[in-house]
């Protein structure tokens, strides 16, 4: 009993994915474990996954942001009215998007650390001004005939493999690569956990939490592409839940500014933990609006069972 | 006979953490009626034993007789319900209700469904006449001074019945006199048959109100003796576990160069024009009341807080200090009074928190290299003795003491020049506040220049080769080590000059 304890302490959120993989494979008759299905969810999954990643350096940092949903949605689109209503290069768009998107939440990070505006207030009023652009720019319809090359990045394939996974699984790798290798993301983790101490230890605490901001607004940026890429249009409301949904990835993959080791990788699996619930409701033939249901459920659950994990942590030592 | 006396008595208790034995062991027992001291350094077991008694904890081994019935404290409810009071440091009061309402929080008595709030007045007037506690009860706690909160605590446990009362450090906040009305008020509490377990760590006090006391080390209880027939001496070497040959070593730094040095310092508030220096070799002690200044100077040293006026210079050469950034760079170090606040991440390890200001040096060109990571953690885990299983533990779970050593080892890390330590033995014990002096010793025989502020008197006398009093922001004085005495400090502290 001790040894399964250990293990799923060790492992955490991974080998409760492997549980769940299992129950499906299982209960599902074939469905579940057919190459396509699993294709198909994973490629579900990489528009959230990718923006979760930029929420977890936003969180690790200690702060949240609300509007990486309307990011994706301002970056989606912004980028496909500049190939499709100017004629610009597809790759240029789309730089130009994530600089955007990144240069936006800088100057977020610059409201929270600066004015000293919390975190939910900045970025709930962001959130608003975005969606507000979003509307504006497209006057509330899509935006259809991308470019070839641009629905590529949603739809197409390097052998088996669609592009989309490619990009998240290198966004995953540069992100852990990052926060074990570099000064930068041993600095996110400790002004997360205690930023007056980080200070007086010489970190630039608002450097941090700036480029973590940063790098948030990129990522969304790029989410934002990847979805409109995948829908092959422009979507004005299509990235609604996407914010949300990728801080829920973060949580339930269980990083919190305590426990910030292996953050990239744990959040992949909180990703693909939701993932799997929401591909296998729809097998099993669960009416769609339980899923919210389920997901909230899952949410809270995953939190209330680290806090209990780590307050039993407290009590051993 | 014996155990028909004894309000509580535990026998074999023990509590392992993953690579510790918190306790080994235990056998301890507290007759009604007595004031029983707890003595022990910090992660002697002390805490952890109150924590098994309040339910915080759960015992691996051992029995637990509260008041003749063998008891399993589950929660802090059951402590309360078999009528054991625990009172922290870290009082728990509500600042925004009065004062009744913090007595029976929890189990106000109610008429009618309701809270009776003529009844819960008068009866908390009743229990302060008892006790002699004179504070209007009707009053909002918010602006009470400590000490005063801390009547409301015991206050709280007389009115839950409580037949034994823990108390945790209860004077480390209190000045001298409220002190006094305290152990008025413990007396009291003894007469009326109440026992109770006193924790301190000033030794004086034991002697001064204990009837018995109990030593604990390293997870044992190594005895407990009558405290009338015990010296202090005697106590401190069961507290060690050694003799104590000398409570300040002896240094043997030569005193050089001038490293730091300040020139008119202030921040238009509560430092008004500071200016000294400070040499390699030596230790500059910083003596002054409470709000003196002394803590916002060193802050401003280090650039934590921003400061109006003033130049710094080290080896003569003025640097610019906006940040703790740039002091990291030109090597200054400063040691805080609140390590858990200012100075650690308690959830990270403590390998991550001794590089955290030095992760230039564990660089391979632009990535983190975790062997050098490791070998300098190691080097300054054995070099400084600093306890611990791994340099992968949390450091939240090590004691003060070692906890202290972290953050210095941190400074060390990151090659500082001039290290500036604020209440460096604040809540440390007796024999980890020696090791603290060697360590200052140490560094000032490297040739560092060490400044030391302290409110302890004897301390600062016995650690420093010069010491400057500020009050109000001020210099008041300053006094060579051949003319240290506790009167001239005394005397500048309050304003005084020379006479």
């Amino acid at each position: 009993m001790k040894k399964v304890k250990d293990i799923i302490n060790a492992f955490g959120i991974w080998a409760i994915l492997l549980v769940l993989f299992l129950f499906l494979s299982i209960t599902s008759g074939n469905t579940f474990l057919t190459s396509s299905n699993l294709i198909n969810m994973v490629r579900q999954i990489c528009v959230n996954g990718v923006v979760a990643i930029g929420a977890t350096f936003v969180i690790c940092s200690g702060e949240f942001d609300l509007s990486s949903g309307s990011m994706a949605a301002l970056a989606g689109c912004g980028s496909a009215m500049l190939t499709v209503n100017y004629g610009m290069n597809t790759g240029l768009a789309i730089l130009i998007a994530i600089l955007a998107g990144s240069a936006i939440d800088a100057l977020v990070g610059l409201i929270v650390t600066k004015l000293k505006v919390p975190a939910f207030i900045a970025t709930l009023g962001m959130m608003y001004v975005l969606d507000g652009l979003v509307l504006l720019m497209t006057r509330g319809t899509p935006i259809i005939g991308l470019p070839d090359n641009y629905v590529a990045i949603g739809r197409g394939y390097a052998g088996p493999i669609p592009y989309l996974v490619i990009i998240l699984l290198i966004i995953v790798f540069i992100a852990a690569f990052v926060f074990r290798y570099l000064e930068f993301g041993r600095n996110v983790s400790a002004v997360g956990e205690n930023a007056t101490a980080s200070r007086l230890a010489g970190v630039n605490v608002t450097l941090v939490k700036v480029g973590a901001f940063a790098i948030g607004g990129a990522l969304s940026a790029l989410g934002g592409i990847m979805l409109m890429a995948r829908l092959s249009s422009g979507q004005p409301t299509a990235a609604s839940d996407v914010g949300l949904t990728a801080m829920a990835a973060v949580f339930v993959g269980g990083t919190s500014v305590t426990n910030s080791q292996g953050a990239a990788f744990k959040t992949l699996a909180g990703a693909l933990f939701i993932g799997m619930i929401n591909n296998g409701l729809n097998l099993l033939e669960v009416n769609a609006y339980w899923q919210k249901i389920v997901l909230g459920i899952i949410i809270v659950g995953a939190i209330a069972l680290d806090v209990y994990r780590t307050s039993k942590a407290a009590q051993n030592g | 006979m014996d155990h028909v006396e004894n309000i509580l008595s535990l026998k074999g208790v023990s509590k392992s953490f993953p690579g510790v034995k918190a306790l080994d062991n235990v056998d301890f027992s507290v007759r009604k009626g007595e004031v029983h001291a707890l003595a022990g350094e910090n992660g002697a077991g002390k805490s952890t034993l109150m924590k098994i008694l309040s339910g915080s904890y759960r015992k691996d081994e051992g029995t637990v007789e509260f008041d003749g019935r063998k008891v399993e404290v589950r929660s802090p409810k059951d402590a309360e319900n078999l009528g054991l009071s625990i009172i922290y440091q870290e009082l728990n009061i509500f600042q925004g209700l009065t004062v009744a309402e913090n007595i029976y929080v929890g189990r106000q008595p109610k008429k009618n469904g309701v809270v009776d709030w003529k009844k819960m007045y008068t009866d908390a007037e009743k229990l302060f006449d008892e006790l002699h506690i004179k504070l209007d009860v009707r009053k909002k706690v918010r602006g009470l001074s400590i000490a005063q909160q801390q009547m409301i605590e015991i206050a709280k446990a007389v009115s839950a019945h409580a037949k034994l009362v823990i108390m945790d450090e209860p004077t480390s906040s209190l000045a001298t006199h409220e002190t006094k009305l305290l152990f008025e008020i413990i007396n009291r509490l003894r007469d009326n048959g109440v026992a109770i377990i006193f924790i301190t760590h000033r030794l004086d006090e034991i002697f001064e109100i204990s009837d018995r006391v109990t030593v604990m080390r390293d997870g044992c209880s190594i005895g407990t003796c009558d405290t009338g027939d015990i010296t202090k001496a005697e106590l401190i070497t069961m507290m060690i576990g050694r003799e104590m040959t000398k409570q300040f070593p002896v240094r043997h730094a030569v005193i050089g160069e001038e490293l730091l040095r300040l020139d008119n310092i202030s921040d238009g508030k509560k430092v008004k024009g500071v200016s000294f220096a400070v040499a390699r070799g030596e230790v500059l002690g910083f003596a002054g009341l409470v709000g003196a200044g002394r803590t916002e100077t060193m802050r401003m040293v280090f650039g934590a807080d921003k400061r109006r006026t003033g130049k710094i210079f080290i080896n003569g050469k003025e640097i610019r200090i906006r940040s703790p950034k740039d002091s990291v760079k030109n090597k200054i170090a400063f040691v805080t009074e609140n390590r858990k606040e200012e100075g650690l991440l308690l959830a990270k390890s403590v390998r991550q928190n001794i590089v955290m200001a030095a992760l230039s040096k564990i660089r391979t060109k632009y990535l983190l290299n975790y062997k050098k990571e490791q070998e300098y953690s190691k080097k300054y885990i054995e070099d400084m003795n600093i306890s611990t299983p791994s340099e992968n533990k949390q450091v939240m779970f090590l004691s003060g003491g070692n906890q202290q050593k972290v953050v210095v080892a941190k400074w060390l890390m990151s090659d500082s020049e001039v290290i500036i330590l604020d209440e460096p033995t604040r809540g440390i014990d007796v024999g980890a506040k020696h090791e603290i002096y060697e360590l200052i010793n140490q560094l000032a025989e490297a040739g560092k220049a060490i400044i030391v502020v302290s409110s302890d008197m004897e301390e600062i006398l016995g650690i420093s080769d010069r010491i400057l009093v500020m009050y109000e922001g001020e210099i008041t004085g300053e006094v060579k080590r051949e003319e240290f005495s506790q009167h001239i400090i005394s005397e500048y502290q309050i304003g005084g000059k020379r006479s």
